[in-house]
């Protein structure tokens, strides 16, 4: 089991977390949604696994480069 | 000596030549399910096409003679899906593939083919680097490695496509990143000099993933068009790169006829983009229905990814797509996506593929990390690129376009024509901060020290975005509805024909230097 940690790639706010942890998701799927420059920016699977932490709440400020999600792969 | 005698040395030579580095270097390769050198050419070139340069080189330094079979790369001619291409082919059971006099020679000899005959080159890259002792000394950097003054001199005469498929220092990565196309095995490394030497010059241990494996080159440097697992997938890659290409760059590609079921996509791409302006989508679906079926191939898909650049084809005809992608960033270019976008339009220059931008974004990345990486550099050489450009090039503009960004995007005059979709919008800037930057002071915003004007002043500033002002000023030629961007580009392709040149273009971006 490795940890792949997933970052934000935009500084915004988080706005929606479209998953939970134990889920299992794919590369690719939406694990949550950041607000920046007006527009919902998702926050994508870098590879297949499951979900093991979260590192920001919901309305909370996240930096560019910030990691959001831990991965099981 | 008969001929009897004569036959049976030829045989012996050869059998000897063929047989690389012995039979436990490549008992190991195969069984870590990796090709050997010759296995690479059998599965690169059309069966029995295969013309050796130079079987019977070998190294001249004193007592390499017979460790040394077609000094270690193996070069030749060959046919790769009918077209004729020269190849270089590293023997890694050979010295590690290092360069030294010979092989050398072997290069150049190809090279000068490549060049001056009008065909492709192929590198399949492993190698140790320059040859030790051979390059050692006065006499080995006096003789060897300085003698040759065209070696690196890239003018984009013929494509060169290569694939990292070992451990590649020196020559191998020099090659791969002057190439127009570079594929590399995953567990490959590319780096200027291995883990080893590294190790041993900063006294620290060195990860070789992290010093050159293919996620640094993918999602880092840029240096990569894409990953793959095995040797047959990158050989693969490598043959589909050249479909796309023309053999030289005084013809055009190749057309291929757009298989049945072409147009089907481009009736529902409207549907493939969200009606919310606040949301994102990837427009890597919206390019691929509107090329031919199965024709995309997108390179550097993991490198600035705000951007999206893919060879197509639209009715037959090869093209080059540079697409903002929302779903990264929103869309907005930072120096990877312009770095990435530079590259790919000297590609396209070099070798006759017009080039179709689809626009959707806010704006060039701002902010103090975007001037650190040189953000006004690269926006000016992107623009200054695109001006020099002269294939055809022909602008759609989905949604948004705001400020320099809509310029580089190829707006206005720096395409041959634009079409416009319906849900097009085009400003300087966002309204809200353009009333702060005209009314507002340092610090704070007017919106929350003075709202009554703030409102005024927006509405004065909240001018009419909408395409159809630029449709009045004719800077976007057609307003279309998105089900008709592929008609539109066919029709559009065949209107700009370069008919004057037979199609070439004047190719001012050849000798670009891409590896950034």
């Amino acid at each position: 089991m490795a940890r792949e940690e997933v970052e934000s790639e935009v500084t915004g706010t988080v706005w929606k977390i479209e998953t939970k942890v134990g889920q299992k998701v794919a590369e690719g799927d939406v694990l949550m949604i950041i607000e920046s420059m007006k527009m919902e920016i998702p926050v994508l699977a870098t590879e297949d696994g499951t979900i093991a932490e979260f590192s920001v709440e919901e309305t909370e400020p996240v930096a560019e480069g910030q990691v959001v999600v831990v991965l099981e792969t | 000596m008969a001929f009897d005698d004569l036959n049976a040395e030829y045989k012996a030579r050869r059998a000897k030549a063929l047989a690389m580095g012995g039979d436990a270097k490549l008992d190991r390769r195969r069984n870590a399910g990796v090709l050997n050198a010759r296995e690479r050419i059998d599965y690169l070139l059309d069966a029995g096409t295969f013309i050796e340069s130079g079987l019977f080189a070998r190294s001249l330094y004193p007592g390499d003679a017979e460790k040394t079979p077609a000094d270690g790369k193996i070069t030749g001619y060959g046919r790769v899906d009918g077209r004729e291409a020269a190849i270089v082919v590293n023997d890694f059971t050979v010295k590690g593939a290092s360069s030294a006099g010979t092989n050398m020679k072997k290069i150049s000899q190809m090279q000068r083919t490549s060049k001056e005959r009008g065909i492709p080159m192929v590198y399949l890259g492993e190698s140790s680097g320059a040859r030790i002792p051979d390059n050692m000394g006065a006499i080995g950097m006096g003789t060897l490695l300085a003698s040759n003054a065209s070696q690196y001199a890239r003018l984009r005469e013929s494509p060169w496509a290569s694939a990292i498929l070992g451990m590649s220092y020196g020559s191998a990565t020099w090659y791969g990143c002057m190439a127009d196309f570079n594929v590399m095995r995953k567990g490959a490394v590319m780096a200027v000099s291995s883990e080893r030497l590294v190790s041993m010059a900063i006294g620290e241990k060195v990860d070789p993933e992290e010093l050159g494996g293919w996620r640094l080159h993918s999602d880092v440097t840029g240096l990569i068009d894409i990953a793959v697992d095995t040797d047959e997938e990158a050989i693969d890659a490598v043959k589909t790169f050249l479909s796309y290409m023309p053999s030289h760059n005084a013809e055009l590609p190749p057309e291929k006829a757009a298989p049945k079921g072409s147009d089907d996509g481009a009736r529902d791409v409207a549907s493939l983009v969200p009606e919310s302006r606040t949301q994102v989508y990837d427009v890597r679906k919206v390019v691929r229905a509107v090329a031919d079926k199965d024709s995309y191939f997108e390179l550097k898909p993991r490198f600035g990814k705000t951007a999206v650049t893919a060879l197509a084809r639209i009715d037959g005809r090869v093209v080059g797509f540079v697409a903002n992608n929302p779903l990264s960033k929103a869309g907005a270019m930072d120096a990877m996506a312009c770095d990435k976008i530079i590259s790919f339009m000297v590609l396209c220059d070099s070798y006759n593929i017009p080039l179709i931008f689809f626009v959707d974004n806010p704006g060039f990345v701002i902010g103090l990390e975007a001037e650190r990486q040189k953000a006004p550099g690269k926006i000016i050489n992107f623009m200054n690129a695109l001006q020099l450009v002269t294939v055809p090039k022909l602008t759609v503009m989905l949604r948004k376009n705001y400020g320099q960004a809509y310029i580089n995007m190829a707006g206005g005059q720096n395409a041959a024509d634009v079409a416009a979709w319906l849900t097009a919008e085009v400003s300087f800037m966002d309204p809200t901060f353009a009333v702060n930057v005209v009314h507002g002071s340092e610090g704070s915003r007017l919106e929350e020290t003075d709202p009554e004007r703030f409102q005024r002043e927006f509405e004065a500033f909240q001018k009419d975005n909408s395409v159809w002002d630029l449709a009045a000023t004719y800077a976007v030629q057609q307003v279309i509805p998105p089900e008709e961007t592929r008609s539109w580009l066919i029709r559009m392709l065949e209107v700009h024909r370069n008919r004057r040149t037979g199609d070439l273009g004047q190719h001012r971006l050849h000798n670009w230097p891409t590896s950034y």
